[in-house]
């Protein structure tokens, strides 16, 4: 029998040397996803920093203009561009196609910088730390929409694909990122006094809506239907039914269509929110269970019994997504998430959402490193493993150190002793750094045994992007 | 209007034939201006060069079910008439592997570098197979940039990914 009638489903649909349609296939390395992640670290340093120089919530009020600051160095600066960095290397592998267009990445992040700047400056005009300048905020939201703007349609068009199982979480996702920024948007013109009656109305109580879009459609959906597919590749377990993952994401999709559209009527009605936001939680417990349960199966079915560090640190982020729900319902049922928002966000966005974003890092930036420096070289030399360019035992400190740390800071801001909270981000930036000089170490080879580390033909990387 | 032969391929590969003979047979009994309609249970890529040689343009849509429907129209002028030799043709057998590798349970990424070590010890030409659990999407530019060829598909059952690997000859 003829071995192409053997081989069903992909005959004709991959080799390179018959059609330029075929050469890409979605498996190479994205050149920018490391300054994306550099970028990033940055920003998650800098809202350290502040958070021990007692720059915004606690210290300050929740909506008080250092607050936003802080709120938005970590949302925009820290998750979302790594978030987006991880995209842009993750969904061309997912849906094995190309990346839309390769050229806007780095465009994009000079545009969501540059505006997430201008942002911070409005805010700190507002808080009177610099001197008034009302367009600072319109000019940041415009910078912002477009920078995400791009990014949006880049990786959207190329999840559009495929849209499978993953790929439709992070459609999903970012949909909710267009939200998020339209809402944010509006706001940023109405503290300008630009926006008119209509985005008076939506600044005075749209704000809760924008959160939820924000930490819970972009940034949670994104980072679930990821994890999706990065825990069962990397333990070896098949991928969670698809009618599974769907029903999980129908549940968060429509905690985010509630809140948004349902919000958006509210205002726009001038109805109480009570009713809508209800409505959206109920969803989005049920979304965070099923994923529990999804989660769960991926661990049964797995054929790797030892978990790598990357998994084990991921672990504690679910438990942390997990204690961010048990919370909620405590603080709801004892009518406080009023007075404790604060601690219920920094939960979610530093132990659910921060925890397996630096987790999934530390084994993202070694594999591509590994890949990179290796893979021209591998079959032609002795290569490294890629746990060869990693020193887990070493890193699992800085690791625990940031987790104790994180859930610290909540006990801290839960019992109001802002000076208790201080001393947890001190103790998280120390968790941090030790977790950033792990990464720098794994992109400049320097655990690997020195007579394996650079075999004759393999390059060795640059530090802030991909050489091929 | 153009007007479509239908030929459906899926029967075909379903029962292990190879449709390529049937797909040309087809493209031989179109009349003047008549195009060719197929059924595939994938997008039948190098098929378009094949086409395209034969001065058809196509447009490709995907179905239910991972399934593809393609129109191959003709652009009017043929632009090449010579047939093409079998020996040439994307279709044509490989010669049975060389080598048969079983890396489903193996962690990841160590597939890549056992298909790779592997395949660089091939002669010209020879093959080697290889059963993986998922589709080895970093493996790919690795062995293009090589110039090897590589067919690959899952097996019906969606859970084997089994990978053909030809060395250059």
């Amino acid at each position: 029998m003829p071995l192409q009638a053997r081989v069903r489903g992909g005959v004709w649909s991959r080799n390179s040397r018959w059609d330029d349609e075929t050469i890409m296939i979605g498996g190479s390395i994205s050149r920018w996803t490391m300054t994306y992640f550099a970028a990033a670290l940055t920003w998650l340093l800098a809202a350290l920093a502040l958070m021990v120089a007692g720059i915004g919530h606690p210290a300050a009020d929740l909506a008080a203009p250092d607050t936003l600051v802080l709120v938005h160095v970590v949302c925009i600066g820290w998750l979302s561009i790594a978030m987006c960095g991880a995209l842009f290397q993750f969904v061309p592998v997912l849906v094995a196609q190309p990346l839309f267009c390769e050229r806007w990445a780095l465009p994009a992040l000079a545009l969501v910088t540059a505006g997430l700047v201008s942002l911070l400056a409005g805010f700190m005009a507002l808080g009177a730390r610099l001197p008034s300048a009302p367009w600072l905020l319109p000019l940041g939201a415009v910078l912002l929409v477009v920078g995400f703007g791009l990014i949006v349609v880049d990786l959207g068009l190329t999840a559009w694909q495929r849209p499978s199982g993953p790929a439709r979480f992070v459609l999903v996702g970012l949909a909710s990122l267009c939200a998020t920024a339209a809402f944010g948007a509006v706001f940023a013109f109405a503290l300008a006094g630009w926006a008119g009656r209509i985005g008076d109305a939506v600044l005075a109580r749209g704000i809760p809506l924008h959160a939820i879009a924000g930490l819970g459609g972009w940034l949670t959906l994104t980072a679930m239907g990821v994890s999706y597919r990065l825990l069962s590749m990397f333990m070896l377990a098949p991928d969670v039914e698809d009618r599974k993952s769907r029903i999980t994401l129908a549940a968060g999709a429509l905690a985010v269509a509630t809140t948004v559209g349902g919000g958006a009527a509210a205002v726009g009605f001038e109805l109480g929110l009570n009713m809508v936001l209800s409505i959206a939680a109920v969803f989005g417990l049920v979304c965070a269970a099923l994923y529990g349960r999804d989660l769960a199966g991926i661990f049964r079915a797995r054929k790797r019994r030892q978990l790598e560090l990357n998994m084990r640190m991921a672990m504690l982020s679910f438990a942390s997504l997990a204690a961010t729900g048990l919370l909620g319902i405590a603080l709801v049922a004892t009518r406080t998430l009023s007075a404790h928002l604060g601690a219920f966000a920094f939960l979610a966005a530093f132990g659910w959402l921060s925890g397996l974003v630096l987790a999934k890092l530390y084994k993202i930036v070694a594999f591509l490193t590994w890949l990179e420096t290796y893979g021209p070289v591998m079959g032609r030399a002795p290569t490294p493993r890629v746990q060869d360019l990693v020193a887990e035992s070493r890193a699992t400190k800085w690791f625990a150190i940031y987790y104790v740390s994180v859930w610290m800071g909540t006990l801290a801001l839960l019992a109001a002793q802002p000076g208790a909270f201080r001393m947890a981000a001190a103790a998280m930036t120390v968790g941090v750094v030790g977790i950033i000089h792990e990464i720098i170490r794994i992109r400049r080879l320097e655990d690997v045994a020195l007579p394996l580390r650079l075999p004759a033909g393999a390059v060795a990387p640059h530090l802030l992007f991909a050489k091929t | 209007m153009t007007d479509y032969l239908d030929v459906d391929a899926r029967p075909i590969l379903r029962a292990g034939g190879e449709p390529f003979s049937v797909i040309m047979a087809a493209v031989g009994r179109l009349q003047q201006g008549q195009g060719l309609r197929l059924y595939a249970p994938f997008k039948p890529v190098p098929l378009f060069a094949v086409m395209a040689d034969k001065g058809f343009a196509h447009s490709a849509s995907e179905l239910e079910g991972g399934e593809w429907e393609v129109l191959f129209t003709p652009v009017g002028v043929e632009r090449e008439t010579t047939p093409i030799a079998a020996s040439n043709s994307p279709f044509a057998p490989w010669p049975e592997p060389v080598v048969e590798l079983d890396n489903r349970d193996l962690d990841p990424p160590e597939p890549m570098v056992r298909i790779l070590a592997a395949a660089e010890k091939l002669g010209p030409g020879e093959t080697l197979s290889s059963l993986l659990r998922r589709e080895p999407v970093f493996l790919f530019p690795q062995l293009e940039k090589r110039g090897f060829r590589w067919l690959g598909g899952f097996r019906p059952d969606g859970a084997t990914y089994e990978l053909t690997v030809r060395a250059p000859s």
